[in-house]
């Protein structure tokens, strides 16, 4: 079994920041490349060239593309009118008409983005593969990197082959404390609005490392962490301790994780249409049973969802799925979208409709996920019509 | 015989008039050895031979070519269920029925054969304990709806939809690897080289016509390289039809003309023994027919009948002096032959400048042109005078041929006053301005490559590229491919590093307009990790883990990689295969490669079908000006030394260039792009055309040195010749015009462009040359000047 990572803190507070002088000479041409790199990056690919030959790990502005809200998106989050989505290539789009059109940010790298969080209408950071935590302090018009894993610029010779630790959610409290989740059983915290990242993946108790997929925040109870194989976490001081809860309901992997809106209401989904509900914090759990408009049991994977800021839970899938629920996640009514294409986040508007960002990048639909100009080419001939 | 006949006899006249005999039996034999050589002709549609071999994107492919095999061969066949959709047991049976017959054909390469019902078919579906998975047709039959339920929901589940089931559920495809050479089933140790002309026929006999004829519910639409080539070899069949068509015309026309049987037999006989004679010198030289020199005895016809023609002209003018017809053929060998054999060479040496175009079939045209002109010295030149000279010409034809010269010609004298002093100039201007506004219309027109969608040897109604469309129309796929080939070290295809930059490149390729989406190990690998993480799609990308890098593609389908993990193409699929976007598609992949090649990481232009239209292309827009100066050098040279005379040389190829235009003009209107069939159509036109300008010009002349004014020469040679001309141009003409039928579409388009070409290049002869001799000639000089080097 692989054994945790103890990881070395680096802060990238400002791409051009003078690193600490490396103790081997291929170290230091490596940072210096990093460090190039990441001005390039920052500057609009002056130095790219340079970067490129030296060292293929550099970081590589993210590039500007009519194609970006148009493919892989992974997450996406309403921030006061403006919606802002991440996904595949450093893609990080904005859209300020509500879902309409999109604008591409400008981001320092071409990794794949996972997921974002937003305190605020100008603070937010944007984590993806490689460990990359992005930051932005102007609504997400322009990012920097705050965090990399730093083993890519020095690998453990000792090591076994490198180990992809990618980050798969960040939240944050306030504009100061956040935390992000990811593979193997990463745990990144902050207090200082992402300047300084310390590693604390030791303080949740998972000596399997299995992935942390989701975190979220529960009504007046705390924080709810799931991953890998069934396995669940809490914390009722927002990060500190962290709870193992045994009694898991399902030992298939968790995709996703949301609050109700109810005090200790915490719903859980994963694979196979999976769905469980609790209204204590996780102490028990009940399955949520959904069905497909055909009245036959939801098979789909289940990967993000959230609870919107009217009070309504929506969780998508691959599949085009699209499960609504107005009562607190007791009973969701589900659609499955002609294009059936995979989902991997949604984010509620303020009028009712969604927007769906997955596969094909992003959708804005109707409450039901059903999209306005429906795409007609791609019908399915339902069981349910052929049978007499 | 009398001695003063002998004496002027020039060496060739009297070698040949003096053993008549042994010229007909020695024509005779060497009629019958080379027939029975054409009569082993067959088609051939080699593929290499229609690319640029030595461009560097080809020899990369070339060089690939074991690796990349199982990219490419390969045909689909789409099986359409009209009304219902394929989720229903009729489909089903008959779609397993289709699939045996396939299976079952020579040359299919089995284990690859995919359709619903084949076990290589598979769905899969992430659970909480790994994948689970199995074929998607796991039934021995679909009979009953839960079977079709099963179906259904497996067909969901294997991620073929818009691949090999279509998005609107009404067909399926049935996709057939093909092996270039197979084992003789009755003996192992054979191979066998696939006859795609055979396999194509056997496509259509054995699949398309047997189920659609049982089930007229069922529609099959097959394509692929295989088929296409098949389609193209029953065009090439059709366009012997087209022959006989040409002949019949050209038969009246003679007649028309000469109102004389005899000679109309004799021209008629010697010319097609001339194509005879061609047809089985190239296949001597190891040539087989493909649809370009299939051109080539049409041309040798048309060359063949008007030099013919300008014989039996002579031959009908010289009875009337002479006593026998001997006499006569005699003196119109001696007149014709020089003349005769100038403007041959002049067609032959115009098509030798095809040679600077590198691609087989138009060496294998040029050559075989200008050996067809070479035959026609023999044929037309020598043996019809002999064969004339035992016939004779009928009485009244002589008669109608001297009563023609004496007799005043209104049409004729009306269309000498181009020569006026008060026309030329207008005529001259008018010329001005079309050739520079179709310069200027060609210019800003005329694009380079084939620009029609589907495949564009064919017609876009031509039932393959209808299939095509349908497959196009319902499937997520495009049938313009162009394949970068990414180099490593052995062992290196999957390093972290090689698919990172694959990736780049395929993420710049999409954002270049007109790619539709790209595939490449990358794109399967990130598929497959994401696979082995559950499905997330948060894991949808390159891990830097090498271990996990291998086993992704190690799940790639065949052909993403070789076998010594040393290449790995990139397939970037085009809206289209037009020059613009296949420019932009190859310039971005240099650009990227400029960037991105290392010492051991190449990425290499190009391969699939817009990879060698971007070769082809590239080889035109190079070849293209090398060509025109060659050609119109050597016309002029030609002229030059006819003439030698420098404005009557620009007399004779100003009209020629202002034709040139006009052709490029009018492919710019209609849509033709310049490609390999169009572009020798400008060196055939222009080779041939000279023609024209060579027999007015040397009229004329004569009649200047005659000491007329300049209008009344240019009267005399019309009335002389003026209806020769016509008919050369009307013979010419009719020999290609049937093309335009031709059911392959750069057949059409080339007899189309020929067409147009051989008439403007007579009327700009006959309205352009005069005007335009009005400013140039000083009739003064031309009367003072020696003799010029053909006597008449």
């Amino acid at each position: 079994m692989q054994q945790p990572h103890f990881w070395r803190i680096s802060s990238f507070e400002q791409a051009d920041v003078q690193q600490p002088v490396p103790r081997s000479t291929a170290g230091r041409s490596r940072k210096i490349v990093m460090a190039l790199g990441l001005t390039g990056a920052l500057i609009g690919g002056a130095s790219l060239a340079v970067a490129q030959d030296a060292n293929t790990e550099a970081l590589k502005p993210a590039i500007l593309s009519l194609k970006a809200s148009k493919t892989l998106l992974l997450d996406v989050e309403l921030v006061g009118e403006r919606l802002v989505a991440v996904g595949s290539r450093g893609h990080i789009v904005y859209s300020d008409d509500q879902g309409e059109s999109w604008l591409q940010a400008p981001a320092p790298t071409r990794q794949l983005l996972t997921s974002v969080d937003f305190v605020d209408d100008r603070h937010g950071w944007a984590v993806g593969h490689d460990s990359l935590i992005l930051h932005t302090s102007d609504g997400g018009e322009s990012w920097s990197v705050q965090y990399r894993d730093p083993e890519i610029d020095q690998p453990d010779e000792e090591n076994f082959g490198f180990l992809e630790k990618p980050l798969m959610d960040v939240w944050f409290r306030d504009a100061r404390n956040g935390l992000a989740v990811g593979a193997y059983g990463l745990l990144l915290r902050t207090e200082d609005g992402g300047q300084n990242w310390e590693d604390a993946s030791f303080d949740v108790d998972n000596p399997d490392g299995f992935h942390y997929n989701a975190l979220t925040e529960v009504e007046d109870s705390g924080l709810f962490l799931v991953g890998e194989m069934g396995t669940m976490y809490r914390s009722t001081d927002y990060g500190y301790s962290w709870e193992t809860l045994e009694e898991a309901p399902y030992d298939g992997s968790w995709f996703g994780v949301a609050g109700t809106g109810e005090a200790g209401g915490v719903l859980a989904w994963g694979l196979r249409g999976n769905m469980f509900r609790s209204t204590d914090f996780g102490d028990s759990w009940e399955q949520v049973e959904l069905l497909t408009p055909n009245n036959g049991p939801l098979e789909s994977t289940l990967s993000g969802g959230q609870l919107t800021a009217d009070g309504r839970v929506v969780v998508v899938g691959v599949g085009g799925v699209v499960a609504t629920s107005d009562d607190h996640g007791r009973g969701f009514k589900v659609t499955v979208r002609s294009d059936r294409v995979a989902l991997a986040g949604v984010a509620g508007l303020p009028d009712g409709n969604l927007v769906l960002v997955g596969q094909r990048g992003a959708m804005k639909t109707d409450a039901q996920g059903v999209s306005k100009s429906s795409s007609a080419a791609l019908t399915l001939p339902e069981p349910a019509a052929t049978e007499e | 015989m009398s001695m003063s006949d002998q004496e002027e006899a020039t060496f060739m006249e009297r070698l040949v008039f003096n053993h008549r005999l042994m010229v007909v039996v020695l024509f005779t034999l060497v009629t019958i050895f080379l027939g029975y050589q054409a009569t082993k002709i067959r088609p051939d549609t080699s593929f290499e031979k229609m690319i640029p071999l030595e461009h560097p994107y080809i020899v990369n492919m070339i060089e690939h070519q074991d690796d990349l095999a199982s990219l490419g061969n390969s045909i689909r066949i789409a099986v359409a269920i009209e009304d219902g959709d394929i989720f229903s047991s009729e489909y089903m049976e008959t779609l397993k029925r289709i699939n045996d017959e396939v299976f079952f054909l020579p040359g299919v390469n089995r284990a690859g054969l995919r359709s619903l019902w084949t076990p290589n078919v598979r769905w899969t579906e992430v659970t909480e304990y790994g994948f689970d998975g199995g074929p998607v047709a796991s039934r021995p039959a679909y009979m009953t709806e839960d079977d079709l339920n099963e179906l259904r929901v497996n067909v969901l589940k294997s991620g073929e939809i818009g691949r090999l089931v279509a998005n609107n559920f009404k067909s399926s495809i049935i996709e057939v690897p093909l092996q270039e050479s197979y084992p003789n089933p009755e003996n192992q140790s054979e191979l066998i080289r696939l006859d795609y002309g055979e396999f194509s026929t056997m496509l259509e006999e054995k699949i398309r016509n047997e189920f659609q004829n049982e089930n007229p519910n069922i529609s099959i639409h097959i394509v692929g390289f295989a088929k296409k080539v098949g389609d193209l070899i029953d065009g090439l069949m059709a366009v012997m039809l087209f022959f006989a068509v040409a002949v019949a015309i050209t038969f009246c026309l003679l007649y028309w003309f000469t109102w004389c049987i005899r000679s109309t037999m004799a021209v008629l006989v010697t010319t097609l023994i001339a194509v005879i004679w061609q047809l089985g010198l190239i296949h001597l030289i190891g040539f087989g027919l493909d649809p370009y020199s299939m051109l080539v005895p049409f041309l040798i016809f048309a060359i063949g009948i008007s030099h013919g023609v300008q014989k039996i002209n002579g031959i009908a003018l010289h009875s009337s002096g002479a006593d026998t017809a001997l006499l006569a053929a005699r003196r119109t060998f001696r007149q014709l032959f020089l003349p005769g054999m100038i403007a041959i060479l002049a067609d032959a040496v115009g098509f030798i400048a095809l040679l600077v175009l590198d691609i087989g079939v138009i060496h294998e045209l040029a050559i075989g042109a200008s050996v067809g002109v070479a035959v026609i010295v023999f044929t037309n030149l020598i043996m019809l005078p002999v064969t004339i000279s035992y016939l004779g010409i009928s009485k009244g034809a002589v008669a109608r041929s001297k009563r023609y010269a004496a007799s005043e010609h209104p049409f004729w004298r009306f269309l000498s006053n181009v020569a006026h002093p008060r026309v030329a100039p207008i005529m001259v201007i008018l010329g001005l301005v079309a050739g520079v506004g179709s310069f200027l219309y060609q210019k800003a027109n005329l694009e380079i490559g084939d620009l029609d969608p589907g495949a564009p040897e064919l017609h876009a109604d031509s039932r393959y590229n209808l299939d095509n469309e349908f497959i196009i129309s319902n499937y997520s796929t495009s049938s313009d491919i162009l394949v970068v080939m990414v180099e490593t070290p052995p062992e290196m295809c999957s390093a972290y590093d090689t698919m990172e930059a694959i990736d780049q490149l395929e993420w710049r390729m999409n954002n270049v307009p007109g790619v539709q989406s790209t595939v490449s190990l990358v794109t399967v690998g990130k598929q497959v990790i994401m696979g082995n993480n559950e499905g997330n799609l948060k894991w949808q990308a390159l891990s830097r883990n090498q271990d996990n890098l291998n086993n992704a593609i190690s799940r790639a389908p065949e052909g993403m990689f070789n076998s010594s993990c040393s290449l790995a193409p990139v397939l970037i699929y085009l809206n289209d295969h037009k020059a613009e976007t296949l420019t932009r598609a190859t310039d971005e992949v240099k650009a990227f490669a400029e960037e991105y090649d290392t010492d051991t990481l190449k990425f290499k232009l190009a391969a699939g079908n817009a990879g060698i239209e971007a070769a082809t292309n590239e080889i035109i827009a190079s070849s293209e000006l090398t060509i025109l100066v060659l050609v119109y050098l050597w016309v002029g040279a030609m002229c030059l030394f006819t003439f030698r005379s420098l404005p009557a040389t620009i007399c004779i190829v100003l009209p020629l260039i202002l034709t040139s235009i006009l052709g490029n003009a009018l492919m710019a209107f209609l849509g033709i792009g310049m490609k390999v069939a169009t572009l020798p159509v400008i060196a055939l036109g222009v080779g041939i055309g000279v023609d024209y300008g060579i027999y007015i010009y040397s009229r004329l002349e004569s009649f200047l040195r005659q000491g007329m004014p300049l209008q009344e020469a240019y009267y005399q040679t019309l009335s002389s010749t003026g209806k020769a001309v016509l008919f050369t141009g009307l013979c010419l003409a009719i020999g290609v015009a049937t093309w335009i039928f031709s059911a392959i579409k750069f057949q059409a388009d080339m007899g189309l462009m020929l067409t147009f070409m051989f008439i403007v290049n007579m009327f700009g002869a006959m309205l352009l040359l005069p005007a335009l001799a009005r400013f140039l000639i000083n009739p003064e000089k031309v009367r003072n000047k020696k003799d010029s080097f053909l006597q008449h």
